[in-house]
């Protein structure tokens, strides 16, 4: 299973074990690292250009569900796909993040072939640049 | 088959005159390289028959043609590789897992930031929901409590220090052997000691695993093997710079103080 070199995602998540996971599972995929909610939505700003996030749930200073509901008030930011990847794994806390905006939700600890899966299918669903 | 099978009847030897000595040389030869040629028809035809074996493989409706068998043979090998490929994706994801761990628990010679990567592998890699992670006390060697995540229970949130009694974790402290639960007298899912050069400087204790992470799988015990191992010496290395540079620090003021006076 490959993923298309040349794509951007931002990866919102306060693990930096989970960060370098992604690193090294989602090569060649560009990344761009924000360890919180407040700091996601900075990164957002100024490279709105993204073609995905990836976002935790349980951050300091801005909740992952927080920084959801900010960016799909923006009309921009808003058609970014977002998929949430949390060890809240609850039915309850998935139709959560679904509702709350999330293309997909993978909960932790996941296996490689299911986040390249997951991430392959949202970048399908997307319109050509 | 059968236009090879008009030619069985020639005679055994070319030496042997069928017609008493009449035959010329010439012929006796001619009936010599009609031999040969029967020998490798022959061989030819067993060649035939060996790959047709092998490649045609029968159906209901009679055996298939060249191409059908060479097509399902084709196909039986394009699922196979495929089944390959697959175990061999999932191996690499494994393997990814396992460095990324190994990576991070050395990435740091801060001791809390030590602790924080063995929580979060815990979390994150693990699946466990309720953990308690004992560190040895340096000075008076007994096992500290360092970090209880996720509401572990009573016994462990009203002590600071491991008083022993729970038998898996007293084992694995004991002896460095992984231990795995619950028992009737132990309700940790999994002790595992944190071990580095025959000395057990810790134990990451399991107590529960998140709701939709059912049990340890066999890569789980591969990550906790490499866990007690390789966290051991992450905690080893942290403690001993962060010494080391304690009493650099201590040396280097003096050293000011010194020169100051």
């Amino acid at each position: 299973m490959s993923l298309v070199s040349g794509k951007k995602i931002l990866v919102v998540e306060d693990s930096r074990l989970i960060h370098k996971m992604y690193e090294v599972m989602l090569r060649p995929i560009t990344l761009l690292s924000a360890f919180d909610g407040r700091e996601g939505f900075e990164k957002l700003r100024q490279t709105p250009d993204v073609d995905m996030i990836i976002l935790d749930i349980n951050m300091p200073k801005m909740t992952g569900l927080e920084f959801l509901a900010q960016i799909k008030a923006i009309p921009d930011l808003a058609k970014i796909p977002v998929l949430i990847v949390s060890t809240e794994g609850k039915e309850e806390q998935v139709a959560r993040g679904l509702q709350a905006g999330a293309s997909a939700y993978l909960r932790k600890p996941f296996q490689r072939e299911e986040l390249l899966r997951i991430v392959n299918r949202i970048e399908a669903k997307q319109p050509a640049a | 088959m059968s236009e090879h099978e008009n030619i069985t009847d020639l005679p055994r030897s070319a030496e042997e005159p069928i017609d008493g000595g009449a035959i010329p040389r010439a012929g006796r030869d001619a009936m010599a390289t009609l031999r040969r040629a029967q020998q490798l028809v022959s061989d030819a035809q067993a060649a035939i028959e060996e790959v047709s074996r092998v490649m045609g493989q029968e159906t209901d409706d009679g055996p298939l043609t060249g191409a059908d068998a060479r097509l399902a043979i084709a196909e039986s090998e394009r699922q196979n590789l495929a089944d390959r490929l697959v175990e061999v994706e999932h191996q690499v994801g494994r393997l990814m897992t396992l460095y990324v761990a190994t990576y991070q628990l050395h990435a740091s010679l801060d001791p809390l930031e030590v602790q924080s990567t063995i929580a979060e592998i815990a979390l994150n890699l693990i699946g466990a929901e309720q953990f308690v992670l004992l560190l040895v006390d340096e000075e008076d060697k007994g096992f500290e409590v360092r970090i209880i995540q996720g509401g572990a229970d009573t016994r462990w949130e009203q002590t600071q220090r491991y008083q022993g009694g729970d038998p898996l974790v007293d084992g694995a402290l004991a002896d460095g052997g992984l231990r795995f639960g619950p028992s009737e007298e132990s309700p940790a899912l999994a002790v595992v000691p944190l071990r580095v050069q025959d000395v057990t400087v810790g134990a990451l204790v399991i107590l529960k695993l998140l709701e939709h992470k059912p049990a340890l799988v066999k890569e789980d015990h591969d990550l906790l093997d490499l866990l007690g191992a390789h966290a051991a010496s992450a905690i080893f290395a942290s403690r001993v710079y962060s010494k080391t540079a304690r009493k650099l620090r201590t040396l280097e003021s003096l050293i000011r103080l010194v020169n100051q006076g």
